[in-house]
């Protein structure tokens, strides 16, 4: 509480304040009324009103003209509500700001360097060529600028302009300004400055040379390092990322400096710099390997204790660097242990590492792994319950011990009795096995047992990939299974409903026990098959095995294939290519390390919109932010004759002059301008539309070959089965 | 990197916006919405980056906010945006005491603010609470107490991009006083028999400093990684005759992390925790123990179903600790089927109430003595009528505490020295200690 005379003193001035307040209806006449009256504090209010109504999503760009009129003022709070508003139009209507760009040149050199730094930030935001024009004296003079919070500024408007304007800002040579500032004695500007090389590097890999750049600052960016703040750090170390070692000596050297942020409490300096060793760890003498390697694993450990999307990023990298180094994580594995409220996606991935960093000669720990994997699978949540069944099984056959995989086994088998709902993940699970366990009776005849007690109709399989594999059991070991034809005919009966996989399951498995079955239903399946499914590949093989019948030696083709034995099946893990694995340890902790999508060198297919105002004089561009202005303004223009004592800005002084005729005329020019320029920026928005569209183009085969790719990833196992499936020709 | 962040409510529709870029079309936050939708509906597992068109939503949930940040590239670094975004949320915390959809609306003045202040073109740039302060004195609703506005219009301080860039010079206290706070997180998984499943202590050291100047502070602990270096390699006397009595009792802590004022290399090198603290409260730095624990709060919990009749629910519950110490607020939550109703229970200390929206009953004591052993015993009325499944509970007993005076790791402060090379001036540490249960002290029951 403030001394009482104090309050006194604010409830006299509030009591006696004169200045009119504006009310929240946010009516534009009130706005503008607002903005241009006498008092001061009238006017900041209807800035910040004016602000609340854009923020809320309704265009009061018509009131450009009038919150321009307080952008001069020795408030700052004010400037920067002014410059708050103009950045937000500069975008979308670009041409207004040619009418502020004066005080942007005055602003630039401000006493006050939070004002010289707002003038040239905003200034190199609008889109519009002249104004970048201007931009040149006030950018050279803040590149140069005693204060470093400026001259941090300033090295990144370079990138802005160069977004906007290439030519420009090669002509200006303020790229070379830019280059010297990695020179900079302060820490923050040459991260600033790397920053922003490496934008224009993404943006036009010919104009620097990034890499020669990172090369000669190597020493420089290692020393500072130390003395700036962690998000220069992360800007830092990723330029080092990029930076290959000459020699084992100065790879040690670059680990050891680095060593020390593992254990900044910024997770993602961390995994910057994790980024960094692993990128040197390839040079160093094995010696010192293990000793950075144990430093790695207590700081991917440590960043399981950070928020989940923190977590969920970090359990993503830690795939991508546990199938280079499978070794690494091995101790560690109490830290991925599911804790119950973790978020299901971080839950998902935890199963994954954890089955990855078991070491599969450690039956023991494999044993641990397992118990804590059944717990799992007794939970609730359906997705969590068969991704810990699938993870069982994954371990079964990564451990690969015959003792293990019979545990494993019955686990499974009492999850079945347990639960219907388990059936699908089960099923799918149990099958693996067996392709691992080729030859093991036992547990052939026990899960046999099992599946065929179920009844005819209600086999209760929902899954594509449970059914399928359903079937090929069925195919595999006709024998044990009781009511065959009957289990099949189901399947049939729905056969042109089912998915590809199942599809091609029956198709196969008929086809092998055409001996045991009735002649009709085959031919009833490849009638099917041939013609009323569209899936090509399933047409295809119909086809085949229907001219395999039809040859003379049908029988004895038939039984060569059928009697090949699909191989034993030792991993279930899905792994890189080792090109896919390389890059993607270079792109550690970015987008694409989340999404396993390593992106390939060659043009990076970022959308650069460059609808920029071009190739319009300065006074052009006067009239037609005037017309912008008249179309916005609708009658309620008429409401202030007797102000605007200066400039160009306003329409009304035009209109005010003329008589109603010239009005007229005005108006009508005003439109055939409005008219031309908006479909000249129509012309601009249709070209960069047409120009994305032919990105995406590009794009695309690119994009689909990594779909692909992830997709035979993720569904592995699948395809091990249509490799079986395969494996019959 | 970034495009634009966005503050969105909870069905993700954007109520404040701040664009770094024009590489995405401003409708391309409209799509967030539906995009949720779509993949709550295919899975409940929704991962925080989503890919559409091209573009990338990278988002964390806050309150009821989600917090969107949208990026074209995939080579954006999204450690450091979803880093970013928490980091967001904590200064506006400050600012604003909570952050929810309702604070946003109110105070969107000096978001904008902030958000222009602590990014530039989607690099973060100054993200210091203490320093932002200085120069963003926007008054906020909830903040009543705004910053006291110099007469001179406000400028970035030069310390911002200076080495030391947490803290303002010319501090000035009357007393100068230093308060460590050691707070220790049990995580612990425990079975219906007392079976203690996994256990680890999450500690973390806090302080608020009250200092002069620029002070130099020293920080010794008895951890084993960082004393035994310590002697051999600085041989401070005084710190050494400390130790050799007590040598015993270090402890290794692992996972340690430090706020950024820590001087990095010097731990490194020589395991020194030195540091120029900023001023106020901060958290020095965090550390996790696996050691085995055992319960302090330990709970026998008996649930017997009768389907179609009743369940009863028998618990005793008994502080393991020292006969001296007291746990505060405890609090067990004992899930109940979500169909049982009409509660009735018996118990001798503290006080118990059903929560139907959590289906659970809690039992709270505020006080526990070390030593003391509590009971009590809860029967609700369970639907006649009933599905063939037997109810399963399937969620855990939570348990909640706090034992102050104590740590479960033994970690202790040896020393904090004080130096501030100019003025010199006396000045008070002061030390306290707390355990507290951390947000997984869970009881698993059998089904």
């Amino acid at each position: 509480m403030p001394p009482l005379d104090k309050r006194i003193k604010k409830f006299l001035k509030n009591s006696i304040r004169v200045a009119p307040k504006i009310s929240n209806k946010g009516e534009l006449a009130e706005l503008r009324a607002g903005l241009v009256s006498q008092y001061p504090q009238t006017r900041k209010d209807a800035i910040k009103k004016t602000i609340q109504q854009m923020t809320l999503g309704k265009d009061v760009s018509s009131l450009f003209p009038d919150v321009l009129k307080n952008i001069a003022t020795n408030d700052v709070e004010q400037k920067k509500l002014v410059y708050l508003y103009v950045m937000n139009y500069a975008e979308t209507h670009p041409e207004l700001c040619i009418l502020a760009v004066n005080t942007f040149v005055t602003d630039a050199q401000d006493p006050n360097p939070l004002i010289r730094c707002m003038s040239i930030r905003t200034m190199s935001m609008i889109r519009v060529d002249k104004i970048l024009e201007y931009v040149e004296i006030p950018l050279r003079r803040t590149l140069q600028d005693d204060n470093p919070y400026v001259r941090k500024t300033a090295v990144i408007c370079v990138a802005k302009l160069f977004q906007l304007n290439k030519e420009l800002c090669i002509e200006l040579g303020v790229l070379e300004d830019l280059v010297s500032a990695l020179d900079d004695n302060n820490p923050m500007v040459v991260a600033n400055a790397t920053a922003s090389l490496s934008e224009i590097n993404a943006m036009d890999p010919t104009v620097i040379s990034l890499l020669d750049l990172i090369q000669s600052h190597v020493s420089r960016f290692l020393l500072a390092l130390n003395e700036c703040t962690e998000w220069a750090r992360i800007t830092i170390l990723g330029a080092l990322a990029e930076y290959t070692a000459q020699d084992c000596v100065e790879a040690q050297e670059i680990i050891d400096r680095v060593t020390a942020h593992l254990q900044h409490v910024n997770p993602a300096v961390v995994l910057a710099t994790i980024k960094v060793i692993i990128k040197n760890l390839v040079q160093i003498e094995p010696e010192a390997k293990k000793i950075v390697m144990t430093k790695l694993a207590s700081a991917l450990v440590s960043i399981m204790s950070t928020p989940p999307e923190m977590q969920y990023v970090a359990l993503r990298n830690i795939r991508i660097i546990l199938e280079k180094y499978p070794t690494l994580l091995t101790k560690e594995a109490r830290i991925f242990y599911v804790k119950f409220n973790d978020p299901l996606y971080v839950k998902l991935e935890k199963i994954d590492i954890l089955v990855r960093l078991v070491d599969p000669t450690n039956v023991k720990q494999c044993y641990v792994l397992m118990r804590e994997l059944k717990e799992y699978a007794m939970e609730f949540e359906p997705e969590f319950v068969s991704r810990a069944i699938q993870g069982l099984a994954q371990l079964a056959i990564k451990c690969g011990e015959m003792t293990f995989v019979s545990k494993t086994f019955e686990i499974l088998l009492d999850l079945l009795e347990s639960q219907d709902a388990l059936r699908n993940d089960c099923c799918i699970a149990v099958c693996d096995l067996l392709r691992h366990a080729v030859g093991n009776e036992v547990l052939t005849a026990n899960a046999c047992e099992l599946f065929s007690t179920w009844p005819v109709n209600e086999v209760l399989l929902l899954s594509d990939s449970a059914k399928c594999n359903y079937i090929w059991l069925m195919g595999q070991y006709p024998n044990k299974f009781g009511e065959l034809q009957d289990k099949l005919s189901c399947f049939i009966e729905n056969f042109a409903e089912e998915e590809p996989l199942t599809q091609t399951s029956i198709l196969i498995t008929v086809v092998r026990l055409h001996s045991k079955l009735p002649g009709s239903i085959l031919q009833n399946v490849l009638e099917l098959a041939t013609n009323q499914i569209q899936e090509l590949d399933v047409r295809d093989m119909a086809i085949i095995y229907w001219r395999c019948l039809s040859m003379p030696n049908a029988d004895q083709l038939i039984a060569e294939l059928c009697s090949s034995v699909s191989p034993q099946i030792e991993n279930t893990l899905d792994t890189f290519t080792p090109d896919v694995l390389e890059k993607l340890l270079t792109e550690i902790s970015s987008v694409s390390s989340v999404y396993f999508k390593p992106q390939f060198d060659g043009p990076r297919n970022a959308v650069h919109h460059h609808n920029v105002v071009r190739g319009r004089h300065i006074d052009e561009l006067k009239d037609l932010a005037k017309n912008e202005l008249a179309r916005k303004a609708n009658d309620d223009v008429l409401l202030d004759f007797d102000e605007d004592e200066d400039d160009l800005v306003s329409p009304r002084s035009s209109m005010a002059a003329g008589g109603p005729q010239s009005h007229m005329d005005d108006l009508d020019n005003l439109f055939d301008f409005g008219v031309s320029s908006s479909s000249q920026n129509n012309g601009n928005g249709n070209d960069s539309i047409d120009k994305g569209v032919a990105d995406l183009n590009l794009g695309k085969p690119e994009q689909q070959q990594s779909n692909q790719q992830q997709s035979q990833q993720s569904q592995n196992t699948i395809n091990s089965n249509t490799q079986d499936l395969l494996d019959l020709f | 990197m970034v495009s634009a962040v966005y503050f969105c409510d909870g069905r993700g529709k954007p109520i404040l916006s701040r664009r770094y870029r024009d590489d995405i079309p401003l409708s391309a936050i409209d799509k967030f919405a539906p995009l949720l939708l779509q993949l709550e509906e295919e899975s409940s597992a929704i991962p925080p980056c989503l890919n559409h068109d091209g573009i990338q939503y990278l988002f964390i949930q806050h309150n009821d906010l989600y917090v969107v940040a949208l990026t074209t590239s995939l080579t954006t670094n999204v450690a450091q945006v979803f880093a970013f975004l928490h980091k967001l949320m904590e200064v506006l915390e400050e600012y604003l005491k909570s952050v929810e959809e309702e604070s946003v609306r109110d105070n969107f003045i000096i978001i904008y603010e902030l958000l222009d202040e602590m990014m530039d073109y989607g690099i973060p740039q100054i993200t210091e609470t203490k320093m932002l302060k200085q120069y963003i004195t926007q008054k906020s609703f909830k903040l009543m107490k705004a910053v006291k506005k110099s007469k001179a219009a406000p400028r970035p301080p030069t310390e911002v991009t200076n080495s030391v860039s947490w803290r303002a010079p010319n501090l000035l206290y009357k007393k100068n006083e230093a308060f460590l706070d050691i707070v220790e997180s049990v995580n612990m998984l425990m079975n219906q028999q007392g079976q203690v499943l996994r256990s680890e202590i999450i500690g973390q050291v806090k302080v608020k400093s009250k200092l002069s100047g620029m002070p130099d502070l020293k920080l010794g602990i008895n951890d084993k990684g960082i004393f035994s270096k310590y002697v051999e390699g600085d041989g401070d006397p005084v710190a050494t005759t400390i130790t050799e009595g007590k040598k015993k009792a270090n402890i290794e802590l692992e996972d340690l992390k430090f706020h950024q004022c820590v001087r990095l290399s010097k731990f490194e090198n020589e395991k020194i925790i030195t540091f120029i603290p900023p001023d106020g409260a901060f958290e020095l730095m965090s550390y996790r123990l696996s050691m085995p624990v055992r319960p302090l709060i330990w709970c026998d919990v008996n649930v017997q179903v009768h389907s179609q009749s009743r369940i009863e629910i028998h618990c005793r519950a008994r502080a393991q600790i020292k006969k001296r110490s007291i746990a505060n607020s405890v609090e067990i939550l004992i899930p109940v089927p979500d169909d049982a109703d009409t509660p009735a229970f018996k118990y001798t200390h503290g006080s118990m109430k059903w929560l139907p929206q959590k289906n659970a009953i809690l039992w709270k004591i505020r006080s526990f003595t070390g030593g003391k052993e509590y009971s009590m015993s809860a029967q609700m009325g369970l639907p006649s009528i009933n599905g063939l499944e037997k109810p399963k509970v399937k969620r855990p007993v939570q348990i909640k505490f706090q034992v102050p005076y104590f740590t479960t790791s033994g970690i202790q402060v040896r020393y904090l020295k004080i130096t501030e090379p100019k003025m010199l001036y006396k000045s008070y540490p002061w030390v306290r200690y707390i355990t507290q249960s951390g947000d997984d002290y869970t009881i698993k029951l059998n089904t």
